[in-house]
């Protein structure tokens, strides 16, 4: 055997079968996790050695069928047709193993060694069921490696056995018997294309090829060029009057038939009577009565965990960034008699932008932790079994709810669980609505606004604006629903599985790799984007008054547009502007123009402790863990979105408040934060939408029509307002 | 008779299936075949999905494809 070569291996099965477990055993930390090109559906690849010898490791999308019907699928198939890999491993569940065979099949069809990693074995075992290995192999032509990758078990052999194919070239798969007509069919197809189109038979598998042909697969057709009227239309009408189905039932049919006689003789079931805890909580958790005020409190729960745990640590990341991180970089540039305007550009340019990248951190993970752990739990099948009526009034399948839920935390993790949903038409539409979810940077805004202007009545005047949002999130969605996204209306078939406890590595795995990839490319967006506003806003250099700064000039360029909203003038359009980043930096830009600073005078260039320093980070982070477990047993609020503000941020925002009552009547002042909840969605969910959905131009798209909603909408309100009020 | 006029608890046994066209395609890969038989297990607390079970596992579709699904009740 020679040391040199690479075994490339393809990992394909069912979805809900352990096959991500049992990547995340093999390769654990070396995967590599991105995107198939163009879609986005993950793509996972590894390259590790064992005992000297290379190999590849590429996991395919978990797929029912090898049809060219979903996104999934269609990767599957080109990937295996073209890329051709030595060996594929066919993950299997154990406790289903017929409708497993069924993809196993379709795999055996292109003439590529086939390892069955039987899964989730311990569990068979558990529920009565003995599969006769052995004659499994004979049977179906493949090798049959029993594992519980939970637990680590049948790894090793599994990997051995798949070597040990690569190298033994005389193992290939011998086809099934698809019934007389069929087969006769075959051979006589397999004749005339050597005679008309002998080339194909070296682009495509022989079997395959003939069978797509016969099965009248647009897709192949399409990639060939040919129409079945050139090769086999006659025979397909044949067959079809012999079956009375169409041509693709009949073959689907003989494929499962053959699933069915091989696990009839695989597999006997011993009648222990086991408790099928699927069923059992599924009872409750379904229930006609119990279902939706189960669902509401799990959701109620997932959304206090993902913020309420991770908006301490967010305080902390910021606290140490904007604390003693800054002060020591101010001190050493300082020290290095370093100009003002560097020093300036290092701390509130390049520092302040890596702390906004990483105040994002905590609120991804935990949101990763969670989305992971109800994905592999099972629960957000259920979920999306409760929820899909409700979602598909505009145009969604249930498992939207949850992304949009989150998104009134924060839009950018809402964008990344729409890869939770299955075909690419969901996942976008869900991307469009989610910005209309007033998450929890908006709130800073809305507080210091209704504070000053709405004092008697601040919980109205806050519903409203979530009410708002989603009214729109709703008429949006008709409207695209009926426009954009027109005509593929989304199909529901779905498995329920079985409940299954998740893996830690599994979970410490998914929210590893995404905060990686967030930090890395999204990080590095951020900070550029962190490092322009700090140009807008300082040059030219020296200007004392930020209306003669880039941004203000800007401001001013643009305030007409908001004449008609009632703020038509240079602050707001600048505090706008920047608000783009992030939505709260609205009101620290306008704290920044309105309110005189005098920090200046106070900026004395003491030299840092940094033994107090450090003890002090060690000290916030332990009260921010106390924090987070206190917030969770607080009771029903959600705290990191409650509106009170500390007396500390009340005298703060003082003189703030006192400028904004100068220039906002109150009309103007709610469509203002009316538009401030409708308008442009910040820069990170733009890179985040850029990341799953792989071009610039969905985000640029939402936030030109996003901004001209909110444009219509802050126009209805102040003109509105003035005539009623 | 149409899967979706079948209660929880009823069986059915597959006759045919209608003209669903890329949803078929996905049934019968499914397993959801002619032949086959079904149990209604649940339906959603808003009425719509359903569940069923089919081939050992358990499956959820909306009641517009159930319409479209003939078969036979087994008693």
């Amino acid at each position: 055997m020679s040391n040199k070569k690479e075994i490339l291996v393809a990992v394909a099965g069912n979805p809900n079968t352990g096959k991500s477990t049992l990547i995340n055993t093999i390769a654990g930390t070396k995967l590599h996790v991105g995107n198939w090109p163009g879609v986005t559906v993950e793509k996972k690849e590894a390259y590790f050695e064992y005992k000297g010898i290379k190999i590849k490791l590429i996991d395919l999308p978990g797929t029912y069928s090898l049809s060219p019907y979903t996104q999934e699928e269609l990767i599957a198939r080109n990937y295996l047709i073209h890329n051709k890999p030595d060996v594929i491993i066919n993950v299997v569940d154990a406790t289903n193993l017929e409708r497993n065979l069924y993809l196993t099949i379709q795999l055996l069809e292109l003439g590529i060694p086939v390892v069955v990693a039987l899964n989730i074995y311990d569990e068979a075992m558990k529920k009565g069921y003995k599969i006769d290995v052995k004659k499994f192999e004979d049977l179906a032509n493949v090798k049959v490696v029993p594992t519980i990758a939970t637990k680590k078990e049948g790894i090793k052999e599994l990997i051995e056995t798949v070597i040990d194919i690569s190298t033994r070239k005389q193992l290939l798969p011998e086809g099934f018997f698809y019934g007389k007509d069929i087969d006769e069919a075959l051979k006589e197809l397999e004749i005339s294309i050597q005679k008309n189109y002998p080339q194909l038979f070296q682009r495509f598998p022989k079997k395959w090829l003939l069978l797509k042909i016969l099965e009248n697969d647009e897709t192949l057709y399409k990639e060939l060029n040919l129409k079945p009227e050139n090769i086999c239309l006659e025979k397909i009408k044949n067959l079809e009057k012999v079956y009375s189905e169409d041509i693709e039932s009949t073959i689907a049919d003989i494929r499962y038939s053959i699933a069915s006689r091989i696990s009839n003789q695989v597999l006997s079931k011993k009648d222990i009577s086991t408790i099928d805890y699927t069923e059992k909580i599924d009872k409750i958790i379904l229930n006609r009565f119990l279902g939706i005020p189960i669902f509401l409190l799990m959701m109620w729960f997932v959304f206090k965990i993902a913020f309420d745990v991770s908006s301490p640590f967010v305080d902390w990341i910021d606290s140490i960034i904007s604390g003693p991180l800054k002060s020591w970089t101010e001190y050493f540039l300082t020290i290095m008699n370093t100009r003002g305007w560097i020093i300036s550009l290092v701390t509130d340019g390049i520092i302040a932008g890596t702390g906004f990248v990483l105040v994002f951190v905590p609120v991804i993970g935990m949101m990763m932790l969670i989305i992971t752990f109800l994905e592999s739990s099972g629960y957000m099948a259920r979920a999306a079994f409760v929820m899909d009526r409700l979602m598909n009034t505009i145009g969604l399948h249930g498992k939207s709810f949850i992304p949009m839920l989150l998104g009134f935390g924060c839009n950018v993790p809402a964008i990344y669980a729409t890869r939770i949903l299955e075909t690419e038409r969901d996942k976008k539409l869900t991307a469009m609505l989610i910005p209309f979810m007033s998450c929890g940077a908006r709130l800073p805004v809305y507080v210091v606004f209704i504070g000053t202007f709405f004092e008697n009545s601040p919980g109205t005047i806050l519903w409203s604006l979530y009410i708002l949002g989603i009214f729109m999130a709703i008429l949006l969605g008709l409207i695209l629903k009926k426009s954009f996204f027109k005509g593929s209306s989304p199909v529901f078939i779905m498995e329920l599985p079985p409940y299954r406890i998740p893996t830690l590595r599994d979970l410490y795995i998914h929210t590893w790799q995404k905060l990686k990839h967030f930090v890395i490319k999204a990080g590095t967006y951020i900070l550029t984007v962190s490092i322009i506003v700090w140009f807008l806003l300082n040059l030219p250099w020296g200007t004392m008054d930020k209306k003669d700064s880039l941004l203000g000039k800007f401001g001013n360029a643009i305030s007409p547009v908001f004449k008609p909203l009632g703020f038509g003038n240079w602050e707001a359009a600048s505090s706008l502007i920047t608000g783009i980043m992030a939505k709260e930096v609205v009101i620290g830009t306008m704290s920044q123009i309105y309110v005189k600073q005098n920090k200046d005078n106070e900026n004395n260039h003491k030299k840092p402790d940094f033994y107090q320093d450090l003890k002090d980070i060690g000290n916030s982070f332990v009260s921010a863990g106390e924090t987070a477990i206190k917030n969770v047993f607080s009771g029903f609020g959600v705290k990191s979105l409650s509106s009170e503000e500390s007396e500390e941020e009340l005298m703060e925002r003082t003189p703030l408040r006192l400028a904004l009552k100068s220039v906002f009547t109150p009309v103007a002042a709610y469509a203002f934060i009316v538009f401030v909840l409708l308008y442009w969605p910040c820069v990170v969910v733009g890179i985040a939408i850029k990341q799953e959905f792989g071009t610039w131009k969905m985000y640029l798209l939402a936030a030109l029509l996003q901004s001209m909603i909110a444009w219509l909408i802050a126009f209805i309100v102040y003109q509105g307002g003035k005539i009623f009020l | 008779m149409k899967l979706s006029m079948l209660k929880p608890g009823e069986r059915g046994k597959i006759i045919k299936i209608g003209t669903l066209g890329l949803s078929k395609r996905r049934l019968m890969d499914m397993g959801v075949l002619p032949g086959e038989i079904i149990t209604i297990e649940k339906v959603a607390p808003l009425g719509d999905p359903i569940e069923i079970s089919v081939k050992n596992y358990f499956l959820s579709i909306r009641k517009k494809e159930a319409m479209e699904i003939d078969v036979e009740v087994l008693r």
